[in-house]
């Protein structure tokens, strides 16, 4: 049971506070939406848990492991997946290939090693595709294993991207609007796998989204950033009826 | 490039795989062979393809791979050369030994020269490389009492084990480098550190978020591929006989990121044509001074307007269609 | 002495700002960065020698028709080799201007050859001026002067004109610039003529004293290259003053420590910068959103 504790983050940029005082935290197994209108932090949050950007105050912590002392690669190697807004895949290579260049940290000879292609090398590659074979059965990618990214539709693409992260043997997932461009059957199937992912492998999940039914439907807990600060924590019905949520999305006269 | 050629091109893989092993150990066959048909001009032009291919080998990881511009692999290149001359002349080191510690030690120079990299974008990371080059030229002119400076160096004849080399041993010597250098390279682009390059070259963050440290891979590109040039430098040394700093110019390192491009970024294949064209064209257009200079940088801007995949793809679309 | 090798080092760091100056424009307006700049001032300068030794004009005849050639010849390039190029990487237009680099170097080479030509200037028997005890030859307060006036000239034009204004929108936001009318094709145009003309003054005043011949321009597009990217190549201010501290750091380095490493050093030195920081002394950084 692993906790990933946000612990007063503030950042600023220049003079803007992009984040003030900012405390949750996640556990393994929950799923938690971060919700907000517009410039209200969310993905600032985000890049904070990820090490993109170092908090000017407070900080993140994963159990005892202090992530916000580490640089992104690092974090990511303490378990934490990133799903990004806009997948950022090598367009010239296959969804099998792309999928590879995930199982990097998994896939543990050194580089001389690799230049000989000493025997090691050929069963870690070899462990590796299967596992690549797996994600791609989860994410019922299976068919398109090998058409170039740039033949891939959007919808897909970011599939890829959530199986990249999952390739990374993690703990934590966090998502940035995951389901914007995609058609209502595709958000259905998102939702169901994210709930599969939670139930099969025990993930905790952080979710950023501006879509209500969706983060309702999915999320345990919803947490509400507005002008970088942190304005409610708790279950979806309680916090989406709190008058300060809903002043903060429709305007001091709603 | 639609979906259905990605389907065929896989199912095409399975039987273009033997063909290809088949053409290339016909290659490798002609290569072995050629010495004993070619007269020593054609041999020595040869000797100098592969040498120019060994170095195109490295940059392509480095740029094709990794997304980095060198402006400076010219000086890995005359470092390796200096080195290998030096240590084998001056200090009586066995050849292959001096190359390996020329390679080795401009790895470690390809790895200095990569700490701004770290954290400069394409253009001022090109620019600090022509800075490193102008400055590591610099240090072989200057540093008379080891290099020689402007006089230049003039070396005797290598030897392995005893025996001299002559044009023929140096050119199997060549095809030897040049064939385990395939070999790494095809490995290494196969293998986790080819995979963690493309990524860094296509976003830093998406391969942090991989768990893939961009600076460290940056750094790990630029020393092996400053390694394979200095190999190379420590063959020219001694295929040409005679070194001077002149020949390790700017001019030069946009000779060999020429060749990768010409030939195709980020393909091996490339690499090996490049240099070949890169060594041919001037001997095709012997004569008129300035033009295999416009020959190249036509290609030059051609392949980056029209044809991106270079020569190779140019070869490896014929070869589908047939 | 000191302030002798000052005004030298500010004199040829005005012809490196120069360049860097035609560099800046391009880069900032098309975000190519233009290797190919120091080429293209080389071939207007030959166009200048050739209106001055065969078609037998005055200097003051020859130079303006020659930097109307610059300017032509901008807008030429630009729409033959960088128009195709626009959305491919950096990489993809650097190696590409690259290319053109040597076609232009090729090219005067074939018409010319290889050997160096003598550039007249007006100014060359000139009596230097005095200032104080200080004896500043002509040459150094005609490249001065000129370069202060392109860096006035070309930050007021973008600050202030109607299409120096669009040409900065293009850059900044070419979708919304579109949808004021400004077209980003014609901006990019624009912008490339005018670093052909800036180049080409820079070779046009440098010719006499480092003689005309195809290299005449290599060492200062490195130059101009350093020092831009010491001050920040995204501000025209920054890379002029950029320049001119190399100029002087050359100069003085040359003079002081060692003249073998003049050169070397002040490339250490902006290494050094690069290092620290990325984006120049008086750059601005670029943030990119997540």
């Amino acid at each position: 049971m692993a906790r990933l504790a946000v612990e007063n983050v503030s950042v600023s940029f220049g003079g803007i506070h992009a984040l003030r005082d900012v405390s949750f935290d996640l556990e393994s197994g929950a799923i938690v939406g971060l919700i907000g209108p517009n410039g209200a932090g969310k993905s600032t949050l985000l890049n904070c848990i990820s090490g993109i950007t170092r908090p000017d105050g407070g900080r993140v912590r994963l159990d005892e492991v202090l992530l916000s002392a580490l640089p992104p690669a690092s974090v990511a190697g303490c378990g934490i997946g990133r799903v990004f807004q806009h997948p950022e895949l090598v367009v010239e290579l296959s969804v099998r290939e792309n999928l590879m260049i995930a199982c990097h940290r998994s896939l543990n000879y050194g580089l001389v090693s690799e230049l000989l292609k000493l025997p090691h090398v050929w069963a870690a590659e070899r462990a590796a595709a299967r596992r690549v074979d797996e994600v791609l059965d989860r994410l019922g990618l299976s068919e398109s294993a090998d058409l170039t990214i740039r033949n891939l539709p959007y919808g897909h693409r970011k599939l890829v991207d959530l199986g990249r992260a999952l390739l990374m043997e993690i703990s934590f997932l966090l998502l940035d609007e995951p389901i914007a461009g995609l058609n209502e059957i595709e958000v259905a199937k998102l939702r169901d796998l994210l709930l599969r992912l939670r139930s099969d492998l025990g993930l905790g999940i952080l979710v950023v989204e501006h879509n209500m039914p969706f983060v309702s439907g999915l999320c345990d807990r919803l947490v509400v950033l507005d002008l970088g600060q942190l304005i409610a924590n708790g279950l979806p019905a309680e916090v989406l009826s709190d008058p300060k949520v809903m002043a903060s999305y429709l305007g001091e006269d709603a | 490039m639609t979906v259905a050629t990605d389907i065929a091109r896989s199912r095409r893989r399975s039987l273009s795989l033997g063909a290809g092993r088949l053409l290339l150990g016909l290659c490798f066959a002609a290569a072995c062979a050629a010495p004993f048909v070619l007269n020593g001009y054609f041999l020595y032009v040869l000797t100098l393809t592969g040498v120019f291919a060994l170095v195109a080998l490295g940059l392509n990881l480095l740029t094709g791979y990794a997304g980095q511009i060198s402006l400076c692999h010219a000086a890995f290149f005359g470092v390796g050369a200096y080195v290998t001359a030096i240590l084998t002349q001056k200090a009586g080191v066995p050849y292959l030994l001096s190359i390996l510690a020329g390679g080795l030690f401009t790895a470690a120079v390809g790895a200095i020269v990569a700490v701004p990299a770290m954290r400069l974008r394409s253009l001022y990371l090109a620019i600090a490389t022509l800075g490193f080059g102008v400055v590591l030229q610099k240090i072989i002119f200057e540093w008379r009492s080891l290099t020689n400076g402007g006089g230049g160096l003039a070396l005797d004849p290598p030897a392995i084990a005893g025996y001299e080399l002559g044009a023929t041993g140096l050119y199997f010597l060549t095809l030897a480098f040049v064939t385990l250098g395939l070999w790494g390279a095809w490995n290494v682009s196969r293998g986790r550190t080819g995979r963690a390059l493309l990524i860094v070259k296509e976003s830093e963050i998406a391969a942090g978020a991989l768990g893939i440290p961009a600076a460290r891979f940056k750094v790990i590109a630029f020393a092996i591929s400053a390694f394979y040039a200095a190999v190379g430098g420590g063959l020219f040394a001694y295929l040409v006989r005679y070194i001077h700093p002149e020949n390790f110019s700017v001019g030069l390192s946009i000779a060999f990121l020429s060749m990768v491009v010409i030939g195709g970024l980020g393909t091996i294949g490339g690499s090996i044509l490049g240099a070949a064209f890169y060594v041919i064209i001037p001997e095709l257009l012997r004569g008129i001074k300035d033009a295999p200079g416009l020959v190249f940088g036509l290609l030059l801007v051609i392949v980056m307007v029209l044809m991106p995949q270079g020569l190779w793809g140019l070869v490896r679309r014929l070869g589908r269609r047939t | 002495m000191i302030a002798n090798l000052i005004v030298g080092g500010l004199a040829a760091g005005c012809l490196y700002a120069m360049v860097g100056i035609a560099i800046a424009i391009v880069l900032n307006i098309t975000d190519i960065a233009n290797f190919a700049q120091g080429e293209m001032a080389m071939v207007t300068t030959f166009f200048a020698y050739w209106l001055l030794d065969s078609v037998g004009l005055t200097w003051w005849e020859a130079v303006p028709i020659a930097i109307f050639f610059g300017l032509v010849q901008g807008i030429v390039i630009q729409q033959v080799v960088i128009r195709p190029l626009i959305g491919s990487p950096v990489l993809s237009a650097i190696i590409a201007t690259l290319g053109l680099n040597i076609v232009l170097n090729s090219v005067v080479g074939l018409i010319w050859g290889h050997q160096t030509y003598t550039f007249p200037s007006p100014f060359a028997f000139s009596a230097p001026f005095m200032i104080g005890a200080v004896p500043v030859s002509v040459d150094s307060v005609i490249n001065i002067t000129a370069g202060l006036a392109i860096v006035l000239a070309m930050t007021c034009f973008l600050r202030f004109t109607w299409i120096g204004l669009g040409l900065r929108a293009a850059s900044q936001n070419p979708t919304v610039a579109r949808t004021m009318g400004v077209s980003i094709s014609r901006s990019s145009a624009i912008a490339w003529g005018l670093g052909g003309l800036v180049g080409g003054i820079a070779g046009i005043l440098v010719a006499p004293s480092l003689f005309l011949d195809t290299n005449l321009m290599s060492a200062l597009l490195i130059k101009a290259f350093a020092g831009g990217v010491l001050g920040g190549l995204h501000s025209l201010i920054g890379v002029f003053l950029g320049c001119l501290a190399l100029g002087v750091a050359e100069n003085l380095v040359g003079a002081y420590v060692s003249p073998a490493f003049g050169e070397a050093i002040t490339f250490i030195i902006i290494i050094a910068v690069l290092i620290v920081r990325p984006e120049g002394v008086f750059g601005r950084v670029r943030v990119r959103k997540v």
